[in-house]
């Protein structure tokens, strides 16, 4: 009866080949491991300077952004109400809300930047979203994001509004994706009931 | 036992005369999900010729130790291992195109297209000549996911590659939603099979009337 022939060797086997085959892929996610992490962190920094519109210029190379957001981003306190601050000399320049919710197909994450008088949006940035390529996708784009720079938080009510292309456009709202109706409908969702709520605290912090 | 293959054969056969998405039907799910965008649609074509190649020469390597009864679950085992390689290399090395394709390049694993390269192929065959077959239906497989991309990219987006064309992005072009959607793949995929299809036929037509 040869090796083969024995009933522990199709065991053994499978057993051993699963042993060489994930030793090879532990070793690999270890190395990198620090990467990925670095890359998602990096993808977060990145969306809360671009929500704060703070100016990259040609330098926005990694490191860069990450000099930037340590030199210049505060972590939330009780006067922020959960936002994080961008506080450049001792002056607060801006508040930074991370957003997320459902998307159409997968959770939406993104930040949303305000000014220091607490109204006014700088910019919109989203890290994480799943949306249909060239349908919902389109909400990392400039050409939808751009809408809210300049755009206030209503006093009551709907914070900001996203209306269908067809309809007029006031000083809070802005046009929804052709298209991506759900994704607007769930972004415009989630954003809401996060600046409401926040709008609230900050009422109280004031 | 059949003569050996020969290597242009093996090449030919997998990209035209079988090719696995219009002639096998096989892989049409990620046919469907990932190509509406160019670029996102060639580097899936290329993490399906990774794992077809590899994964065919290492079910080659190992094919006369592998015990026939447990021969399924190594094949699947050897796939899902280059799968998770490419994977993870995407996630560290360009997190935007792993964040695009989602969990798309993960499913390759169930692509029946490697599994019936392995078991149809890879069990019975040589490695060198495993690893060109692989390559050759991964290639194949690519050849009609960025076809259909093309298209559904034009039409839907005005656009190749994310770069704008001249009349698709212009006003004169109204731009075709449904290509953008998941039903523009059915539509395009149904028309790209129909004429290959149609192109081999005549082919077939004219050998057999040489042969008589």
């Amino acid at each position: 009866m040869s090796l083969r022939d024995r009933a522990w060797f199709p065991v053994s086997y499978m057993f051993v080949l699963t042993l060489v085959l994930s030793t090879i892929l532990i070793i690999f996610g270890t190395a990198t491991r620090k990467r990925v992490e670095e890359n998602e962190t990096l993808a977060f920094e990145r969306a809360v300077l671009e929500a704060l519109s703070i100016e990259l210029g040609a330098a926005s190379a990694p490191g860069q952004i990450h000099r930037i957001y340590l030199s210049d981003i505060r972590a939330a306190d009780e006067t922020s109400a959960s936002a994080l601050m961008y506080i450049k000399g001792d002056s607060l320049h801006g508040y930074a809300l991370p957003l997320e919710g459902p998307g159409f197909w997968a959770p939406i994450k993104g930040v949303i930047g305000i000014a220091p008088d607490r109204v006014t949006i700088t910019g919109i940035a989203f890290y994480e979203q799943n949306e249909t390529p060239g349908l919902g996708g389109e909400i990392t784009r400039p050409s939808f994001r751009t809408q809210f720079a300049g755009k206030r938080i209503t006093d009551a009510g709907r914070p900001l509004e996203i209306r269908s292309p067809s309809e007029p456009l006031d000083e809070s709202s802005v046009h929804a994706i052709t298209g991506a109706t759900q994704t607007s409908i769930r972004l415009e969702k989630f954003m809401n009931e996060r600046l409401a709520g926040w709008r609230d605290a900050m009422e109280a912090v004031r | 036992m059949m003569a050996r293959k020969k290597t242009s054969d093996v090449v030919l056969t997998a990209i035209w005369g079988d090719n696995p998405v219009f002639r096998q039907i096989l892989g049409i799910c990620s046919a469907l999900a990932v190509t509406n965008l160019v670029l996102n649609t060639m580097v899936m074509g290329a993490a399906v010729i990774f794992t077809t190649a590899l994964s065919g020469l290492t079910v080659s390597l190992l094919r006369k130790h592998t015990p026939r009864i447990i021969r399924m679950m190594v094949e699947v085992l050897i796939v899902a291992f280059y799968v998770i390689l490419f994977d993870q290399a995407l996630k560290a090395y360009w997190p935007e195109m792993s964040r695009n394709l989602g969990p798309y390049v993960g499913l390759i694993i169930t692509n029946c297209i490697i599994m019936g390269r392995a078991e149809a192929f890879a069990n019975a065959n040589p490695p060198g000549l495993s690893f060109i077959d692989g390559l050759a239906s991964g290639i194949g497989y690519s050849i009609v996911l960025v076809s259909v991309a093309i298209v559904r990219e034009l039409l839907g987006m005005g656009s190749l590659l994310g770069v704008a064309m001249p009349f698709f992005s212009s006003s004169l072009w109204d731009r075709w939603i449904i290509m953008v959607m998941p039903p523009g793949a059915f539509f395009t995929l149904a028309v790209i099979v129909w004429f290959a299809r149609t192109a081999q036929k005549d082919r077939e037509a004219e050998k057999k009337q040489g042969a008589k």
